[in-house]
């Protein structure tokens, strides 16, 4: 009888510690660079959810809520031993990065991305659609356009810019680059460039769009000479631009969520960094009707957000 | 009692003052929430919406993002125009809510579609989808009930192996596969048609991997018995694609016209 009821406790023990392990090795530590970001906040909330739905445990740590943060995240993650730890923002990430370097790690809405130091235990959802993406997507709301401008600053954008066009030629569209050193010289360029153009693109090119004045610029410019403004941002939709792609906040959650499942069962290669895969369209129909642009009409069900004159 | 009096007070005020403001606008309305999106641009579309029918009568657009309260409004039977989807019209059927279906939408000259699971080349068979990301857009019930479809019977297990993420819109689906965040796509026929226009390159690598049965585009339903203010309602919609404003506002919803159903 003993020996039984000794079974029975051996039996119980090993299916706790078991499950206690299948737990432990299913946890998700979401680190938070700015909880009263909306941004943030919304990705956390869909990566969550996601979450639940498979029946993985997570903890969070916000690094605003914490006043001695690289101590206390250190010592938070050693007590909860995550299997994989969610870094939202860059400065989660950096954090985490010299807090745990041997931890599996999964960032997103990180800015520039590619200037982080991304190694093999490491995955991510960039924060900005592929140039690709943008590019066939353009194409898709304005089939007629040919011929793209955009100015940018060599020591920043020259890459991206070369990606740029090798995506344009894929999708036939030609692109005329033209690198400026300072703001001052702007104008100069947009006079060069308009003129050869169907429509301007605003890519987000930190010497470009360094101050107030120079957006101005751009803008007055292009509707001196009616030319359209496409903008990687909705920002810009105010100001004039007639179209705006960027990425989809809640789908980056979604998509970080899975990528974070896969990469915890070792089902995606290690340093995978992956575009987000839901846009955000708005379209100015003020600026569009203004210009006389045609738009593909079939593409309106893909627009999320349509501006008006009045708004 | 002190207690009690505030306490009921407070509620009495939320509710009455609730229902108030909702009813306070008794213009009859177009109830709209489609399962097969997660577009939610519907600021735009309440606003175009209403800016056109102003145009035609005293009627307004309701949209909805949540399930529930589009399902409630119905529960209230108060009459008016329900635009849902074909999917959903059933699934409320079933319940036996007794809408019926007043007009089909049609989109070149169609008013059924099918949805294809696509995939690049390299994915052969359903069961290389296991372990997998499918991408699509439309509520996850949605997804999952039509992926259950397309899959076949004894597929269960697959399903479960299955991960789905929720995109907003078709083009986002089948984008995913060939920018490579997801293996296969859920997506309208007419969501493969746009990729072959925007990206050639992108359309020529997928192939299909399984259809779902054909259904109606969005439908316009009533509740049974329409009276001659839903029959008003339709009227309007029946005529949007005699004007470029009332087509405008249809390619919003993905149809260019209404077709009655016999």
């Amino acid at each position: 009888m003993k020996i039984i009821n000794f079974c029975k406790a051996l039996i119980l023990l090993v299916a706790f510690l078991g499950s206690a392990g299948f737990a432990q090795s299913n946890k998700v530590l979401i680190v938070n660079s700015e909880k009263a970001v909306y941004r943030y906040e919304t990705i956390a909330t869909e990566f969550k959810k996601v979450l639940q739905q498979n029946a993985y445990q997570w903890a969070e740590f916000n690094l605003d809520s914490h006043a001695n943060v690289e101590a206390e995240l250190k010592q938070f993650i050693e007590q909860e031993n995550p299997a994989l730890i969610y870094c939202i923002g860059t400065q989660a990430y950096s954090l985490v990065h010299n807090v745990a370097p041997n931890k599996k790690m999964l960032f997103s809405a990180a800015i520039n991305w590619r200037r982080l130091d991304v190694g093999a235990g490491t995955y991510g959802v960039a924060n900005e659609l592929s140039s690709a993406q943008e590019l066939s997507l353009l194409r898709h709301f304005f089939p007629t356009i040919k011929t793209i401008g955009l100015l940018y600053n060599d020591s920043f954008s020259r890459e991206y810019v070369e990606t740029i066009k090798k995506d344009a030629l894929a999708s036939g569209i030609n692109i005329i680059n033209k690198p400026i050193d300072d703001t001052q010289e702007i104008i100069g360029a947009l006079n060069e460039l308009l003129p050869k153009i169907d429509m301007f693109w605003i890519i987000s090119d930190p010497v470009v769009l360094s101050n107030k004045e120079s957006v101005q610029q751009i803008f007055q410019a292009a509707q001196q000479q009616k030319k359209p403004v496409y903008a990687y941002s909705d920002v810009y939709i105010e100001q004039g631009a007639v179209l705006s792609i960027s990425a989809d906040i809640a789908t980056i959650g979604r998509q970080s969520a899975g990528l974070a499942m896969m990469a915890n069962q070792d089902k995606v290669p290690g340093g995978t960094v992956q575009s987000p895969a839901g846009s955000m369209v708005t379209l100015n129909k003020c600026a569009l009707d203004a210009l006389k642009l045609k738009f593909n009409q079939d593409a309106l069900d893909s627009v999320n957000k349509i501006v008006g004159c009045e708004q | 009692m002190k207690r009690i009096l505030p306490v009921f007070f407070i509620f009495f005020v939320f509710v009455v003052g609730g229902g108030w403001s909702a009813h306070s606008d008794e213009r009859p309305r177009y109830y709209f929430y489609n399962t097969e999106t997660n577009i939610n641009n519907f600021a735009s579309l309440k606003m175009e919406f209403d800016i056109y029918l102003s145009n035609h009568g005293s009627y307004l657009l309701q949209p909805f993002d949540l399930r529930e309260n589009f399902e409630a409004v119905i529960h209230e039977k108060k009459g008016d125009v329900y635009l849902l989807s074909s999917w959903h019209l059933k699934e409320l059927q079933q319940k036996r809510v007794p809408l019926e279906i007043a007009l089909v939408g049609t989109s070149k000259g169609n008013t059924t579609q099918r949805k294809v699971l696509s995939a690049k080349k390299d994915i052969v068979n359903f069961a290389m989808l296991k372990n997998t990301v499918v991408a699509a857009a439309g509520s996850e019930e949605y997804v999952h009930s039509i992926l259950k479809q397309i899959l076949g019977k004894g597929q269960e297990t697959l399903l479960k192996d299955i991960k789905i993420l929720i995109v907003p819109k078709d083009i986002d689906a089948v984008m995913a596969v060939g920018f490579g965040m997801a293996t296969a796509a859920i997506s309208a026929e007419s969501g493969l048609d746009k990729l072959a226009m925007m990206s050639p390159n992108q359309f020529k690598e997928l192939h299909s991997l399984g259809f779902s049965e054909k259904d109606y585009l969005l439908i316009a339903a009533t509740l049974k018995k329409t009276d001659q203010q839903e029959t008003q309602l339709l009227d309007v919609l029946r005529k949007m694609s005699e004007t470029d404003a009332g087509v405008a506002n249809l390619k919003m919803l993905g149809i260019d016209g209404w077709r009655a159903v016999q």
